[in-house]
């Protein structure tokens, strides 16, 4: 059993806090595909107000509003937005076309979500004439609720609401069918083109069917596929558990500090080289590059009412114990002792990575060269609760 | 004005992937492929492919969209279908049976252009796209008929252009051989051999009241505007043989009889059409699941 399921994300959540937690996977989902994670409820609430216009069904709205905030699941792994060179262009635009594959197949996993939801993101980029993707399904073949969630998206990318309804005009019957254009040009004019905001529709959700730490931990391993890191999470949170007890850090520390375990790579997530690749985890230089993912993922899970109590943690995990860290500076106590815990077992994890690949000049083992930087990038006690871990288990 | 259907098929390749990897094919035919886009998504992802139909044009795009692995329509060739090309003398009332009718004079003279550049294209894979890209201009057109405020008025031949262009971004390659073939639904089966077998059978008598989109494109590649596609469907297995209810079961067993060397077959229906196909498989096959992922689509999958 794990931390983060000992201190109860194992049992059956509130919808509102699974629907929390959903929205960091989509919000988490935008920052991979560089999408901003702020335009996600006004395309959500768009779509629904399309759906009600078009008079779908309240099944289909209700899904509408999950796959508008999932629509960008499948960019989570996709070598397009992967980490190294950049594709080709071309090559890169076939594994765009296979973003909504792949977020419908990741939504069909996570069980409490209406049925359609997985559906209506696989067809979310398909247009009118047939000339989307993935399927170039055309005409009706493409589910009405699937061609206004296309509508929205377009909608809310412009900031000048004429020049969007000018192109939405100008597409009618290539992207966009032709009545849901005259549909949308109404709704435009009856409401100046301000979107009504929606709120999440909770009770579409069934709670019973998934925990919040099961959609949790999906996410986590997606960060890391993405980030081309698979495991890293759950071997940094191995070591951070052992160290954690050692260090006897309260429930509510450990809770934070487990929750923070799975998020800290979302700070990478649309940097196209991993930290650890680009200055090492130990050196000084990289402090600065450190500090932005840190600041990037405090961000991302600022937004969740649920685990937003763990950004804090996230923020000050790039901070040295000497002061000389960054963002802020922190120093000796100042430092969420979990956040120097986070740190020391992420840079760990650097380390023994690089030294199974024996891919740095530098082969002393790990644990050697996290000790040198005791009192200066890490809290010494840390430091210690570490050692003991990995001695332990070796 | 013509009548454009109000519901159209959902025939999803990455659907189509997802079944077929559950059941380890690696190989499909589809005697029944329509316009081979489901069949191009399945070749994109490593799938060898096959397909069948009776339509020419459906061949023909298929050689573009399935045969073809490299071949795109460079910006020359595009210019050369586009617009007449000096020097050559083109039959500008090819199709004038339609104009004032569905299209309108400039339209049919532009109809008769393409007909004319695109047969004379020299690869079959360049042809196969410029039939499709063309095809997305004439769906525009009988669209466009239908709604002529909401939608707008572009030059016919920055129409073809964009469509002809956006063609190239469908070619790759997945290194296996993939062939479609004009023939019946039986020739289809009994000279391919693959890992599943996909149908998606038409509705009874449903060549009668095809699509104007899909009919009125056989015409123009054809180059006769008053080509009946009820010829190419009359000796047909699902044509006017099958057109009553026991000829349509008989018909339907027939290609499941054919089939029998097949791993796997995958019928795509809906729920309402599901009585029609379920006792032929169960007879045909000893295990038949029934997949329903979405709204009205239903597949039985039959193995051995």
């Amino acid at each position: 059993m794990t931390l983060f399921e000992r201190v109860g994300a194992n049992s059956s959540p509130e919808p509102g806090a699974l629907a929390d937690v959903l929205s960091l996977f989509g919000a988490v989902a935008d920052a991979a595909a560089g999408s901003p994670p702020e335009a996600t409820p006004s395309i959500a609430s768009l779509a629904v107000w399309m759906a009600r216009l078009a008079e779908l069904s309240q099944e289909e709205a209700d899904a509408l509003y999950f796959a508008a905030l999932l629509r960008n699941l499948g960019a989570l792994g996709n070598p397009a937005f992967g980490k190294g060179e950049p594709l080709p262009a071309r090559l890169a635009e076939m594994h765009r076309w296979d973003i909504p594959v792949s977020g419908a197949r990741l939504c069909e996993s996570i069980r409490p979500l209406p049925r359609p939801t997985a559906d209506l993101v696989r067809w979310s980029a398909e247009r009118w004439d047939g000339t989307g993707y993935p399927d170039q399904l055309r005409w009706h073949g493409i589910p009405r609720a699937a061609q206004a969630l296309h509508l929205a998206c377009t909608y809310v990318r412009f900031a000048d609401r004429e020049e969007a309804l000018a192109t939405i005009a100008g597409e009618s019957g290539q992207a966009f069918a032709p009545e849901q254009t005259r549909t949308f040009v109404m709704w435009y004019h009856a409401c100046g083109g301000e979107i009504e905001p929606v709120g999440i529709p909770l009770h579409a959700l069934d709670a019973k069917l998934a925990t919040t730490g099961e959609i949790v931990d999906t996410l986590a391993d997606r960060i890391d596929a993405h980030n081309g890191t698979p495991g890293r999470w759950r071997r940094v949170l191995q070591r951070a558990e052992h160290a954690a007890a050692a260090l006897q850090l309260s429930p509510s520390d450990r809770t934070q500090l487990a929750c923070a375990v799975r998020f800290f790579a979302a700070g990478e997530i649309d940097d196209a080289i991993l930290e650890a690749e680009r200055f090492g985890p130990m050196a000084r230089l990289g402090v600065k590059n450190r500090a932005k993912h840190a600041v990037a993922a405090a961000a991302l899970l600022e937004r969740s009412t649920t685990l937003g109590a763990a950004a804090p943690l996230l923020r000050a995990r790039a901070e040295w114990y000497d002061g000389t860290g960054k963002p802020d500076g922190l120093r000796h106590e100042a430092i969420p002792p979990a956040a120097m815990v986070l740190s020391a077992c992420i840079a760990y994890d650097a380390l023994e990575q690089s030294a199974r690949e024996k891919t740095r000049e530098d082969h002393r083992r790990p644990l050697d060269r996290i000790e040198t930087a005791s009192g200066t990038q890490f809290d010494p006690r840390v430091v210690s609760a570490l050692a003991q871990t990995v001695q332990e288990r070796t | 004005m013509i009548e454009l259907h109000a519901r159209t098929r959902r025939i999803s390749g990455s659907r189509l992937e997802e079944l077929l990897g559950r059941y380890d094919a690696r190989s499909v035919v589809d005697p029944l492929m329509g316009l081979p886009t489901h069949l191009n998504y399945l070749k994109r992802h490593g799938i060898a492919v096959h397909g069948g139909d009776v339509l020419e044009w459906f061949v023909r795009a298929g050689e573009g969209l399935v045969v073809n692995d490299f071949t795109i329509l460079r910006d020359i060739e595009v210019a050369e279908i586009v617009e007449m090309l000096p020097g050559r003398i083109y039959p500008l009332d090819r199709f004038k049976a339609w104009e004032g009718v569905f299209f309108t004079e400039e339209q049919c003279a532009y109809l008769g252009v393409w007909h004319d550049n695109v047969r004379n294209l020299r690869s079959d894979g360049q042809t196969g796209l410029a039939i499709l890209g063309l095809w997305f201009v004439l769906s525009y057109w009988l669209q466009k008929a239908h709604y002529p405020d909401d939608m707008q008025d572009l030059p016919p031949s920055e129409l073809a252009w964009n469509y002809l262009r956006k063609t190239e971004r469908w070619v790759g390659s997945n290194m296996l051989r993939n062939t479609v073939r004009q023939s019946d639904v039986l020739a289809t089966v009994s000279s391919q051999r693959a890992d599943a077998l996909f149908l998606a059978p038409p509705a009874r008598n449903a060549f009668r009241s095809s699509d104007a989109r899909i009919w009125m494109w056989e015409a123009w590649w054809q180059g006769n505007p008053y080509y009946n596609i009820e010829h190419s469907y009359r000796d047909s297995l699902f044509g006017a043989r099958s057109a009553d209810e026991h000829g349509y079961a008989r018909a339907f067993a027939t290609v499941l009889s054919a089939a029998r060397e097949y791993p796997v077959i995958i019928v795509q229906a809906t729920k309402e059409r599901l009585h029609e196909f379920e006792p032929h498989l169960r007879n045909a096959r000893r295990n038949v699941d029934i997949v329903t992922p979405y709204g009205n689509e239903v597949y039985l999958v039959g193995t051995k």
